[in-house]
């Protein structure tokens, strides 16, 4: 099957490509959206002190 | 004189580092004439395909921004650095690890099965983990591999120069385009900003370097013009390298760090809590113990955005 | 607060020890570098995780 990579996902914040399959007729077969990052805030914000929280997660998105 | 090319990539970033290059407002207008730019995801249409298609060395600057800790990363990182003459490692977590270096105190494992699996929002009953290769009805779809540690960019490829903050500022990024432009660059290796500690910069009345209690920010109004490490603050100002005009300082925050440490000392962490404890003015063990319980997360503290930058670099597993 | 920054970075405290002897003590810094080296001994390798991407 024929796949179309968009990678990177550009002009947003965050990382992401899409493959996109097409059947033999040309139409999309199906579509796949994945991130390909992970930075782990989820569980190293574990253990820090409350008050850094509100200092830390904004380095989450910059933007 | 051609324009140059400059190049702009975020690797385990946040963003933040390409929001302080649109923050230099109508500046930009002046890179715009200065460079073309051939390469921005958070702005510009550009794909991967495009860089690897570019020749060697035809890239005049690449400002790379993000920590490294994925193969994707990895590549282009050593894509970049190919095409690139000059390579700038741009903000603390390309420097240093920055905040996410903080991920090298937890295993991958442990984060995975946080993110993915324990984490109350989610919704995945079978536990299912990202893969790097996955096998769907149409074909294959691929991921990059995740590495153990977070890794700075210097760790992965040679860097001519660093901007360390989080993110740099914008004096220090206006300086930057400005020897681009009179091709004044600096001899390669150096970290733009200033080669003094922070307490250089700070205008805060420095007095009799002693504490008696260490207060976390929620506890106490600082005083202002009085040194806030004096006050019992934990600020990172003795170790850590000025160049940002102090401005969390100036704001009542306590310094935290992000400029990394200064210039001859190999492990920021290490220089704080040296620091720190020199000023302690305790006599008995019940105040020492007291007083070093006052600090309630010393690797986080004071290896906030230096982790990956640091001697241990990461949690070293402890045996049972 | 070294040995608890340490901790947190996964190297057990017993591998840090600090101690004052003066030049005139031998028996005593014999003594004092012969416990350590039993303790540390004791406690095996660290962890050969020297930070690269594969740990």
């Amino acid at each position: 099957m024929k796949k179309v990579s968009i990678d990177p996902i550009t002009r947003l914040e965050g990382h992401g490509k899409i493959e996109i399959f097409l059947n033999d007729d040309g139409d999309v077969a199906n579509t796949y959206f994945q991130v390909p990052e992970l930075r782990g805030f989820e569980k190293f914000c574990e253990g820090r002190p409350v008050e850094e929280l509100p200092r830390i997660v904004p380095r989450i998105c910059g933007v | 004189m051609a324009k140059l090319k400059l190049a702009l990539y975020w690797a385990g970033a946040c963003g933040g580092c390409d929001v302080a290059v649109l923050d230099i407002n109508e500046k930009i207008l002046d890179v715009a004439n200065l460079a073309d730019i051939v390469f921005w995801p958070i702005a510009l249409d550009f794909k991967y395909h495009h860089v690897e298609a570019m020749p060697d060395k035809s890239i005049d600057v690449c400002l790379f921004n993000g920590m490294v800790r994925s193969s994707e990363q990895e590549h282009l990182a050593k894509l970049l650095r190919a095409k690139s003459k000059v390579l700038v490692a741009f903000g603390s977590c390309a420097c240093f690890g920055g905040i996410p270096a903080l991920a090298n105190l937890y295993t991958r494992a442990e984060i995975m099965e946080r993110a993915y699996i324990e984490a109350p929002s989610n919704d995945n009953p079978n536990k299912t983990l990202p893969q790097t290769k996955t096998q769907v009805p149409e074909g294959e779809l691929t991921l990059p591999e995740l590495f153990e540690t977070v890794l700075t960019l210097a760790q992965v490829v040679p860097v001519e120069y660093f901007m360390p903050g989080c993110p740099p500022t914008v004096d220090l990024i206006l300086k930057v385009v400005n020897a681009l432009a009179t091709n004044s660059l600096p001899p390669a290796g150096a970290v733009i900003a200033s080669n003094k500690t922070l307490c250089e910069e700070c205008e805060r009345k420095k007095e009799d370097k002693k504490i008696t209690k260490i207060y976390r920010t929620h506890q106490i109004i600082p005083v202002p013009e009085k040194c806030l490490l004096e006050q019992g603050l934990l600020c990172m100002g003795p170790a850590t390298r000025g160049g940002c005009g102090a401005l969390c300082v100036k704001v009542n925050i306590p310094c935290r760090g992000c400029f990394g440490p200064p210039a001859g000392v190999p492990d920021q962490g290490a220089k704080l809590v040296s620091a720190v404890a020199s000023i302690y003015q305790a006599n008995t063990d019940e105040d020492i113990a007291r007083m070093v319980n006052e600090v309630v997360d010393p690797a986080g503290t004071f290896y906030r955005f230096g982790l990956s930058n640091s001697m241990l670099k990461k949690k070293r597993l402890q045996r049972r | 607060m070294l040995k608890k920054m340490l901790a947190q970075l996964g190297i057990e405290e017993q591998r840090v020890r600090l101690d004052w002897v003066s030049a005139s003590e031998g028996d005593r810094f014999a003594s004092i570098v012969n416990e350590m080296t039993e303790q540390v001994r004791a406690l095996g390798p660290m962890s050969r995780d020297n930070g690269g991407k594969n740990g």
